[in-house]
C-alpha cells in the first residue's frame, strides 16, 4: 500500500515547470504540504471536475506537462471524462488517481473501488492505452518517471492507505489561487 | 443559417478557439461551421458538466473556449458553475440551444427549458435570448464582451424563434 503523502513528496520533488491540478480533499492537502508553488491549482469543490479542468489546461498549454492528482470518489463522479480524455489523447496529460477506496474526509465511507470497481480497467476500457495500477511506492515512482519522460496521456491508479492528510491547509481564496498561477505562467488576464 | 454564421463570427472576433460541446440539432448549425474552419478546435464531451471544467482549465492556461450545449445540459452543469467557474472567476461563454420553449414537442424538455432563466438568474449569471436574426450580432457580441469583463459565466440562449423547432 502506498502512502499518498510520500508519493506526493516524490512527485513534487521532481517538478520543474509542470502544471499541477489537485482535486479537493486529501490530494490537495498533501500537495500543499509536499510543495506549495504557484503552478499548483487547488480545487476546493466541484468534485469530479479536476480531470476535466486538467484536460482543458493541457489543451491550452501544449508546451507544458499537466498533472492531475485525482481521487477515486471524485473520478467516480465523472467517469465519462475518461472517454473524453482518451479520444482527445493529450500527450502532455498525466492523470494520477489516489485510490483509498473511501470518502476519507467525510467518515471513511467506502466507494465502489472498495468492492468491485477497478478504475485502471475503466480507464483502459475508455481508451486510455497507457493505463496502469500501482500498489507500492517503487512501482509508483517508476510509473511516474516514465510518464514525465514520455508522451501521454498517462493514467496511473495508485492504491493508497487511508491516512488523512496532515494540516496546515492550502490557501482557500479561489481568486488568489487563480491569479498566482496565471501570473507565474505569464498569462495576460 | 445566418444566425449560426453570425455567432461563429462573434466567437472568432474575440479569439475563442476551443469549442467544447454536447451536440444537439440547433448547436449543430454552429458546430458544422466551426468544424470546417481551421481556426477552431472542437472537443466533444460525454456530459455537459465536463465542459465547465474544461473551459475553466482552458481559461487558466490563457486560452479561450466556449461551451455549446442544449438547455438540458445547463441542468447538468449547476454545481460546476457555482463552485468552480463563479468563485474562481473564470470567463465562461455558454451558447445554449433553448429547447423546452416555443414549439417544443417533447414534454420532458419543458421543465428545464422554462426554468433555465430562473436558474441562471438564481446563479446571477447574465443571459441573453436570441429571438430575432437582426439581434444575434449585438447580443452575442455584447455577451462575449461581458463574460471577459465579469470573469464569469455568461449565456446566450438561442430561441426557436430564430433557429426553428423540431417537427
Amino acid at each position: 500500500m502506498i502512502n499518498r503523502f510520500e508519493a506526493t513528496q516524490y512527485l513534487a520533488a521532481k517538478l520543474t515547470d509542470e502544471l499541477v491540478v489537485a482535486s479537493l480533499g486529501n490530494a490537495k492537502y498533501d500537495l500543499f504540504n509536499a510543495r506549495d508553488r504557484p503552478r499548483n491549482f487547488y480545487m476546493w469543490n466541484s468534485m469530479g471536475m479536476a480531470c476535466s479542468f486538467a484536460l482543458g489546461l493541457a489543451m491550452a498549454r501544449p508546451g507544458e506537462k499537466v498533472i492531475v492528482l485525482d481521487g477515486d470518489g471524485a473520478l467516480l463522479m465523472n467517469l465519462g471524462s475518461l472517454a473524453t480524455e482518451a479520444v482527445r489523447g493529450p500527450k502532455n496529460l498525466i492523470h494520477i488517481v489516489w485510490d483509498n477506496r473511501a470518502y476519507e474526509l467525510t467518515g471513511k465511507q467506502p466507494t465502489a473501488t472498495a468492492y468491485k470497481t477497478d478504475l485502471a480497467k475503466v480507464a483502459e476500457g475508455a481508451g486510455l492505452d497507457q493505463s496502469e495500477r500501482v500498489e507500492s511506492l517503487p512501482a509508483f515512482q517508476q510509473a511516474f518517471d516514465r510518464a514525465l519522460r514520455g508522451d501521454g496521456p498517462w493514467f496511473i491508479l495508485a492504491l493508497i492507505d487511508q491516512e488523512r492528510a496532515k494540516p496546515p491547509r492550502p490557501p482557500k481564496s479561489p481568486t488568489f489561487i487563480k491569479h498566482r498561477f496565471m501570473t507565474d505562467l505569464g498569462v495576460q488576464h | 443559417m445566418q444566425w449560426a454564421q453570425t455567432i461563429v463570427g462573434c466567437l472568432k472576433a474575440v479569439n475563442i478557439r476551443f469549442v467544447n460541446y454536447l451536440p444537439d440539432a440547433m448547436g449543430e448549425q454552429i458546430l458544422r461551421l466551426a468544424r470546417n474552419d481551421p481556426h477552431f478546435d472542437l472537443l466533444p464531451l460525454a456530459r455537459e458538466e465536463e465542459g465547465v471544467g474544461v473551459t475553466c482549465g482552458q481559461a487558466l492556461g490563457g486560452g479561450r473556449g466556449v461551451l455549446v450545449m442544449p438547455v438540458s445540459g445547463l441542468g447538468n452543469c449547476i454545481n460546476a458553475l457555482a463552485s468552480l467557474a463563479i468563485p474562481y472567476k473564470f470567463p465562461l461563454p455558454m451558447v445554449i440551444a433553448h429547447r423546452g420553449d416555443l414549439g417544443e414537442f417533447n414534454p420532458t424538455q419543458v421543465t428545464m427549458g422554462q426554468s433555465a432563466p430562473e436558474i441562471l438568474h438564481a446563479l446571477r449569471i447574465p443571459f441573453f435570448e436570441l429571438r430575432r436574426e437582426d439581434e444575434v450580432q449585438q447580443l452575442t457580441e455584447g455577451a462575449l464582451r461581458l463574460t471577459y469583463a465579469t470573469e464569469g459565466p455568461v449565456a446566450v440562449l438561442i430561441s426557436t424563434q430564430v433557429a426553428g423547432w423540431k417537427e
